[in-house]
């Protein structure tokens, strides 16, 4: 279902959730990794996951590789749904279908059964 | 909130280019270095074959097992891992191993049963059945790249065979190790 949703759409949320959605269900990736592939501060990527995971889209595990502290990031399913409900709305504005002022949800509420 | 139509474009295209970027980025990292290790090990082993033919069988155990070992430590360093079940491999790396091994396996099944009659035949014959794993994983990943990479080099090599059999080994460390090591070079440069 279409749904505009603002959390996802600041730039740097929308790479995360980008890059995240496009590794395979279950995947997990290291912290530093996507720091480095999205080319932002360590500050800026940790604050924007906090957001993320504060809304339950993404999933963040902290763990021990070979005695050394390791963070991985990972899209949850309630994130994979809301960043596919996003692109399908970009969709719509871009072929005028949506009315883009307003989140489809509410639009669909107005409209009735 | 009100967004606008080009500012939904120019989202889509972040969402599409950052998408490309951690694809290739991972196929960078994991295909290029894994890449750049069998091209080695290749070059190595055909050259030292060359030189000493008669210790095949050794030179090529000793560096297929560095290269064994070395596959291992490219995914230990791998950066992604599955949440699933505690295993720190992912689902893709562990589809992978399983498909080398079946084809590790059906190449010794076919290698003891027809005992081939010439070491040149019994390598041709196992570079082609590497380069088929390349098309295989090339076609399951979408990559066009892999599938021609790994039908040239199955090209080179039969060519090489029937064409300039006293050289076969040295054709092959430049051709099939040869490419092996460029293209990883090259996903590791271009990709990254």
């Amino acid at each position: 279902m279409a749904r505009f949703d603002s959390i996802i759409h600041q730039p740097v949320r929308l790479q995360v959730m980008s890059s995240l959605v496009s590794l395979d269900l279950g995947e997990q990736v290291e912290f530093t990794y996507l720091r480095r592939l999205l080319r932002v501060t360590d500050g800026n990527l940790g604050a924007h996951l906090v957001k993320l995971e504060e809304a339950g889209y993404v999933r963040i595990d902290k763990t021990f590789v070979d005695r050394k502290p390791r963070t991985y990031v990972s899209a949850t399913g309630k994130g994979r749904d809301a960043f596919a409900g996003h692109v399908a709305a970009l969709n719509e504005i871009l072929q005028g279908a949506a009315e883009p002022t307003q989140p489809a949800k509410a639009r669909s509420e107005e409209a009735g059964p | 909130m009100g967004i606008s139509h080009e500012d939904a474009l120019e989202s889509l295209h972040l969402i599409h280019d950052t998408a490309t970027k951690t694809r290739r980025a991972v196929a960078a990292g994991y295909a290029g270095n894994l890449l750049i290790l069998w091209g080695s090990v290749w070059f190595a082993a055909f050259v030292g074959v060359h030189l000493a033919p008669h210790r095949a069988g050794l030179v090529w155990s000793v560096l297929d097992g560095l290269g064994v070992i070395g596959t291992v430590l490219v995914c230990r360093k791998w950066p992604i891992r599955s949440s699933m079940m505690g295993s720190r491999l992912s689902p893709a790396a562990r589809r992978m191993i399983v498909f080398w091994l079946a084809l590790f396996a059906y190449a010794t099944l076919w290698v003891v049963l027809l005992r081939p009659a010439n070491g040149m035949l019994l390598g041709t014959f196992l570079v082609t059945v590497a380069m088929l794993g390349y098309v295989v994983i090339g076609l399951w990943s979408g990559s066009s790249f892999l599938v021609w990479l790994g039908l040239i080099v199955t090209g080179l090599a039969l060519c090489g065979y029937c064409l300039i059999p006293a050289y076969l080994n040295l054709w092959m460390a430049l051709t099939g190790g040869g490419a092996l090591l460029g293209t990883g070079l090259y996903v590791r440069i271009r990709w990254r």
